[in-house]
């Protein structure tokens, strides 16, 4: 018996892009809210603490990074919150920028952010011209501590 | 003759919208950073309400240069310092403890003390009920006044009270 040849019907391989543009979009206003400026982007180890409160938006930044190389100095970066971070090079500038902030809102909150190997000196030296910019409210900026660390 | 009018269908051109909405996507993930936003705060205290605190009336804690902690000048672990405070507490509950650093220790070993004596408020409570009672029946929910003072304030307390 004769094979009878059939022309085979091809079905074109197809993937569905409908929902693309919905995922897209989700995708867009998740990032759009979610988006916010790191106005200190000085990368260091933070401390783990089981403590974390919630930073109020818009706090001050006061960044302290040990340096690459020993023997060089500390960085010490200062932010209002609102504007990229800059170096600053002792602590009557500290105090400055403190109490410029201070003056603007009594009630401005600072954050310490420090690498966990940072010598306490220089985190005390901070502490101390917060303290005498009369700032009410400090936070020190810290990671998750999980029971593996 | 009546000509036929050619209808033009109207469309907005979408055939770049994928382009330009992963172009944004890439953007916003490549700019977008999870930063860090959480810490241990604390708050400084006010001018007019700032009592002198002498060290015998304080529970003191030192951390030492490596991490080790000495609490009224006896060395004990860290686990220990919440179990001493509480007792010390149970006496009097608004005894302050007062936090010193050696200034070469590191920042991350004071972080971890202030840490374990900030836990107090989870570790002295069963859910919304308080596991402890001082001497006078009230409840012992969490340390009351934690003061880190700078080395500054240290030495001009010492320099105040003749101490070399």
């Amino acid at each position: 018996m004769a094979l009878i040849r059939g022309t085979q019907r091809k079905d074109a391989a197809q993937i569905f892009t409908a929902s693309m543009a919905d995922i897209v979009f989700l995708l867009i206003v998740f990032f759009v809210l979610t988006y916010k400026v790191e106005v200190d982007r000085t990368k260091m180890d933070l401390p783990d603490t089981w403590i974390r409160n919630k930073i109020p938006e818009k706090a001050a930044v006061i960044s302290i990074a040990p340096p690459d190389d020993m023997t060089a100095p500390l960085t010490v970066r200062v932010s209002t919150g609102e504007e990229m971070s800059l170096p600053v090079s002792t602590n009557e500038e500290v105090v400055t920028f403190a109490s410029t902030e201070v003056a603007r809102n009594p009630h401005k909150e600072f954050i310490i952010k420090a690498d966990e190997q940072v010598p306490y000196e220089h985190v005390d030296a901070v502490l101390d011209a917060l303290k005498q910019s009369k700032v009410k409210n400090i936070y020190l900026l810290s990671e998750q501590k999980t029971v593996d660390r | 003759m009546r000509i036929k009018k050619k209808e033009i269908a109207s469309e907005i051109f979408t055939g770049s919208m994928a382009d330009i909405s992963f172009l944004l996507i890439i953007y916003f993930m490549i700019t977008s950073a999870f930063s860090a936003d959480r810490g241990l705060d604390f708050a400084l205290p006010e001018d007019t309400d700032t009592p002198e605190i002498k060290q015998e009336d304080s529970i003191d804690v030192h951390v030492l240069r490596g991490g080790a902690i000495e609490v009224d000048a006896k060395g004990i672990p860290l686990e220990g310092l919440l179990p001493y405070c509480l007792e010390k507490l149970k006496q009097n509950p608004e005894k302050p403890v007062i936090l010193r650093t050696d200034p070469d220790a590191t920042y991350g070993d004071m972080i971890r003390v202030f840490d374990e004596l900030r836990q107090a408020e989870e570790e002295w409570m069963d859910g919304d009920q308080p596991l402890h009672m001082d001497v006078h029946g009230k409840p012992l929910t969490h340390i009351q006044t934690i003061s880190i003072p700078t080395r500054r304030e240290i030495e001009n307390l010492w320099s105040m009270l003749g101490i070399q």
